[in-house]
């Protein structure tokens, strides 16, 4: 969308309406794609696991529940972690600045952080802990796409992205890319990075800084969640925006290898994610940031 | 107001008030005396404002005979304490500024007559304003303070009347030094907040009071030797001329007689800003009473060291030094990134509040630098933004520290648990000044945001070299990786503190807080001022940013970028063209942050439930303890394997082996030094070439 067209009356109600369109449709793609995981992580482990539709069931389920908490501000920063997930992909669908995706991003994964300690609980501050050691590891990894997007693109703006004059991202910044895969699946707290909360209960974690969530508050948190997975594979799309089919395929594809990652790695320690993420996913950002500077030649 | 009597309110008024102040026992009248300072000094800064940039010259030649001789005074006050207090750092430091300065002035016999004396322009009034408003809080919240520090210390001899003194003698000196354009004064008001810093770090009389005054005052010291060498080398080589700041910053000068002062002065900078490796100083001054960390790290001392590297930005700028201007900024930009990357981590590895502020100043007193060394507009403005939010931010930080101080007596994190039920007022807002660190729509990263684009949209036609270019790109790439992994850090320890605020055990009584209003009002007005400064956004930037930015980047060239401000939105604008882009008359916006509706979206998320959630007291219930509660009340209280009921305890997450100061200072110290003695020795070579 070009610069006049993003300004123009019509274009911006068209615009209104696709994104509020995408508000709704993100949750249910979102609560599909994980019962899609479920379905084949089941199948993975020679079982034969639930429907599809599960995650909506027991969404609909949790809603249903007896509202219990340990303290109202644990509540509030759920309700926070929620809304700033929406935020972020509320700016990601108009084409906002990529840092500020990053930064409001990371807001909400510090509410999410803040929820678990908000409660004299052991288990949900050992989350909470974790989950922030996790920012540390992929909230730079995050702020270098942005940067390299600025360098290739010209602008952190993301609408230039899909302008006809940009090559697909994916041919300059595959080094970004795979690092990328590392962030989401941390992001994603799946194996082997499943250290603040996992789906399975683990015995030193519990359900780490969900474990005092429940019932319907629980539900936000998987809400909450499925915003996140669209989201994350929003920006893989932005890797090949045009034809944007093949972004979407290669997010899917990303998508599969996750829960293919899942299933075939143990659990590692944190200190191990720092060092991967730090040394082979620095690195390669640095050197992928760098090789578009001279590529650009003149700044 | 004439211009005479603003700049005798500025400077010398708190020096008449301090000798009142002094000389009062009485604690009333005195602590009246110290709120008529506060206001008078307040509505004189707002005056200069209104005002705006002026030249002025004291009549008479009496001041710079005076200022001399006071100076050589407090050189000999040095030398007796470095007796007293039998250290010979003290004595070295300052005979390497005694023993110049003799020889300047008694062998070259220097002559210095510099027009005008001050300058006062939209930068030195942003800074008057900072030191003005918020140095003035800072000292009425002390008149509280100190009588209960000396009340909890059972203190025979009561030294209130002493710390005044220094306090409010500071915010003259800070003031002179922002004003001042001649370098020798400038210097000489440099050289009395070392002074004012020493007398109140080492308030209290124990001997780690004594020990941290005497490193703070050592390491300050350095810097003031390299600001007399860069006086002496200046006027070896330009006569009294060059000592004026105005014709420093315009240019004019030749790349050999200035780069070699420059550098050094930016070091002298450094070194007041607690840059790596010289942070050791302004941990030390954490020993002092709260309202002396909140002065030095707000609005005097540190930001002085700030002042002078973002002042001199335009001297050093490319089109002042060409291709050699790059490269002095981006070895300045890449001692700050540095710092503010080894400040950072560091944070994560500190158990007490204070010390996470201190390492939180030294990391964005990194990045403000960092962001002047870039040096350009965008970068230039993310440096005054970054000066003027964090003063307000690190003010109220440090004063609600304070005030948990006396409420918990005790420094440490791992104390303040549940602090949310025994004290939810001062929670608020200490958890409001933390947010405003470092979360969205907060005007601190508001400039970190505007700092990382800055950063990254370097433009610069000096990069056509082809053998220095290589270099620029690699240390430009990885500033972006210190900004970005530093950025990180920031995140995880102002979390961790805060969480530690918020965790509660329910059904445990909330009773709100009894406070002094010597503690809440000024609590309240700086509140008031995250939040005014934040969503005015707008005419803060056209009215004091703006403006000051002008000043801080006169002359330099290749403007790649700039910044509008429009209501409630900022946006970075192309000022280059995109020739066969679509866009209207070739401009693209290279980013944008629509502040109001970031607001908005943060009362949403946080205000909102806040009001609406509630929860009833038969909802709550005990944590999750594997089912070894000792019932369903007690809550910290669990059953151990002997079957004895244990209180419950959680201890912080402090990652000492991996960021702890004894994992990490001795690396981060020779990196420090490293890069420092490259930057220096770079500049020296090229001056020797």
């Amino acid at each position: 969308m070009s610069m006049d067209s993003q300004y123009s009356m019509t274009g911006q109600i068209l615009n209104i309406i696709l994104v509020v369109g995408a508000l709704i449709v993100a949750p249910l793609l979102g609560g599909f794609l994980s019962g899609v995981d479920r379905v084949l992580t089941a199948r993975f482990q020679g079982r034969k696991g639930p429907p599809v539709w599960q995650p909506f069931y027991d969404f609909l389920k949790l809603l249903g529940k007896e509202r219990i908490a340990t303290s109202k501000m644990q509540l509030i920063w759920m309700y926070a972690y929620l809304m700033l997930m929406v935020t972020s992909l509320l700016f990601l669908l108009l084409r906002q600045d990529m840092l500020l995706i990053v930064f409001i991003l990371g807001f909400a994964g510090v509410c999410l952080a803040l929820g678990g300690f908000s409660t004299k609980s052991p288990f949900s501050h050992f989350g909470a802990n974790r989950e922030l050691l996790q920012m540390l590891a992929y909230e730079p990894i995050l702020l270098l796409l942005a940067i390299a997007m600025f360098v290739n693109n010209g602008t952190f703006m993301v609408w230039r992205i899909f302008e006809k004059d940009v090559p697909p991202l994916l041919i300059s910044m595959w080094p970004i890319f795979i690092a990328f895969l590392i962030i989401i699946t941390i992001k994603l707290r799946k194996s082997p990075f499943d250290f603040a909360t996992s789906h399975h209960a683990h015995q030193e974690l519990v359900k780490g800084l969900t474990t005092e969530y429940s019932g319907p508050f629980y539900a936000l948190f998987q809400l909450a969640e499925w915003y996140e997975l669209v989201l994350l594979l929003g920006i893989v799309t932005l890797f090949w925006a045009h034809p944007i089919w093949i972004g979407i395929v290669i997010a899917l594809v990303v998508f599969l290898l996750e829960i293919v990652i899942d299933n075939i790695s143990a659990r590692m320690t944190v200190g191990w994610m720092l060092k991967l993420t730090w040394a082979l996913g620095l690195f390669l950002c640095i050197s992928n940031i760098a090789y578009l500077y001279f590529k650009r030649g003149v700044f | 107001m004439s211009h005479d009597m603003m700049m005798a309110i500025a400077i010398l008024l708190p020096v008449v008030a301090a000798i009142l102040v002094y000389l009062i026992p009485d604690y009333r009248t005195r602590g009246g005396l110290v709120i008529l300072t506060a206001v008078i000094l307040i509505l004189n800064s707002l005056a200069q404002l209104r005002q705006g940039p002026f030249n002025y010259t004291p009549a008479g030649t009496g001041w710079g005979e005076a200022i001399k001789w006071i100076d050589f005074l407090m050189l000999f006050f040095f030398i007796y304490a470095a007796v007293a207090r039998r250290s010979l750092l003290i004595l070295i430091f300052t005979l390497t500024q005694l023993f110049p300065l003799l020889y300047w002035e008694f062998v070259l016999r220097a002559h210095v007559e510099v027009e005008p004396a001050f300058m006062v322009d939209h930068l030195s009034i942003v800074m008057t304003l900072i030191i003005s408003i918020i140095g003035s809080l800072i000292c009425v919240f002390g008149v509280k303070y100190i009588t209960d520090h000396e009340h909890h210390l059972n203190r025979q001899k009561s030294r209130q009347s002493t710390f005044h003194f220094w306090m409010i003698i500071f915010l003259g000196a800070m003031n002179g030094l922002v004003f001042a354009n001649n370098l020798y004064w400038l210097y000489f008001f440099w050289e009395v907040t070392t002074l004012c810093s020493y007398m109140l770090i080492g308030h209290d009389l124990t001997k780690e009071a004594l020990a941290n005054a005497t490193r703070a005052y050592w390491m300050n010291s350095i810097g003031g030797t390299t600001f007399v060498f860069a006086i002496i080398y200046l006027y070896a080589n330009g006569g009294s001329e060059a000592l004026s700041l105005q014709k420093l910053i315009a240019g004019g000068h030749s790349a050999e007689i200035i780069l070699l002062p420059l550098a050094l002065l930016c070091f002298t900078g450094f070194t007041k800003a607690a840059q790596m490796p010289f942070q050791s100083w302004l941990l030390g001054a954490m020993v002092a009473p709260t309202p002396v960390s909140a002065l030095l790290h707000s609005s005097t001392m540190v930001k002085a060291g700030v002042y002078l590297v973002v002042r001199l930005a335009p001297a050093f700028s490319p089109s002042n030094l060409g291709q050699l201007g790059t490269l002095f900024g981006e070895l300045v930009a890449l001692c700050g990134s540095f710092t503010f990357l080894g400040a950072s981590l560091l944070a994560i590895s500190q158990t007490t509040g204070k010390r996470v502020l201190a390492y939180s100043t030294i990391a964005n007193l990194g990045l403000i630098i960092a962001c002047a060394g870039i040096n350009t507009p965008l970068s230039i403005a993310a440096a005054i933004l970054l000066i003027i939010f964090h003063a307000i931010s690190k003010a109220m930080l440090f004063l609600s520290a304070g005030t948990i101080e006396h409420i918990i007596w005790s420094r440490e994190i791992d104390d303040m648990e549940a602090l949310a039920e025994k004290a939810p007022l001062t929670t608020l807002i200490t958890g409001i000044g933390i947010l405003s660190m470092f979360l969205p729509p907060f005007g601190m990263l508001l400039s970190k945001w505007m700092a990382i684009e800055a950063a990254t949209s370097v433009s610069n036609a000096a990069m056509s070299n082809r053998f220095l270019a290589p270099f620029l790109i690699a240390m430009l790439v990885i500033i972006a990786g210190l900004f970005v992994v530093a950025s990180a850090a920031t995140v995880v320890f102002w979390s961790k503190w805060l969480g530690r605020l918020l965790e509660v055990v329910p059904r445990i009584e909330r009773r709100y807080e009894k406070v002094s209003p010597g503690y809440f009002v000024p609590l309240w007005i700086l509140l008031v001022g995250i939040f005014a400064f934040g969503l005015l956004i707008s005419p803060v930037y056209h009215n004091f940013v703006q403006l000051a930015v002008n000043n801080a980047s006169q002359g330099i060239a290749n403007v790649s970028s700039q910044v509008l401000t429009d209501g409630g939105f900022v946006t970075i604008e192309s000022v280059r063209s995109f020739p066969g882009a679509p866009y209207s008359a070739g401009i693209m916006p290279l980013g944008f942050y629509p502040v109001w509706i970031l607001f908005v979206l943060l009362a949403m998320a946080l205000a909102v439930p806040f009001f609406i959630v509630s929860v009833k007291q038969k909802e709550l219930r005990p944590v999750y303890l594997c089912g070894e509660n000792c019932g369903d009340v007690d809550t910290e209280c669990y059953m151990t394997a002997a079957e004895q009921k244990t209180k419950m305890t959680i201890g912080g997450l402090y990652l000492q082996k991996l960021f702890g100061e004894a994992a990490l200072n001795p690396t981060m110290n020779l990196i420090a030094i490293s890069l420092l003695i490259i930057f220096i020795g770079i500049i020296l070579g090229v001056t020797l070439r």
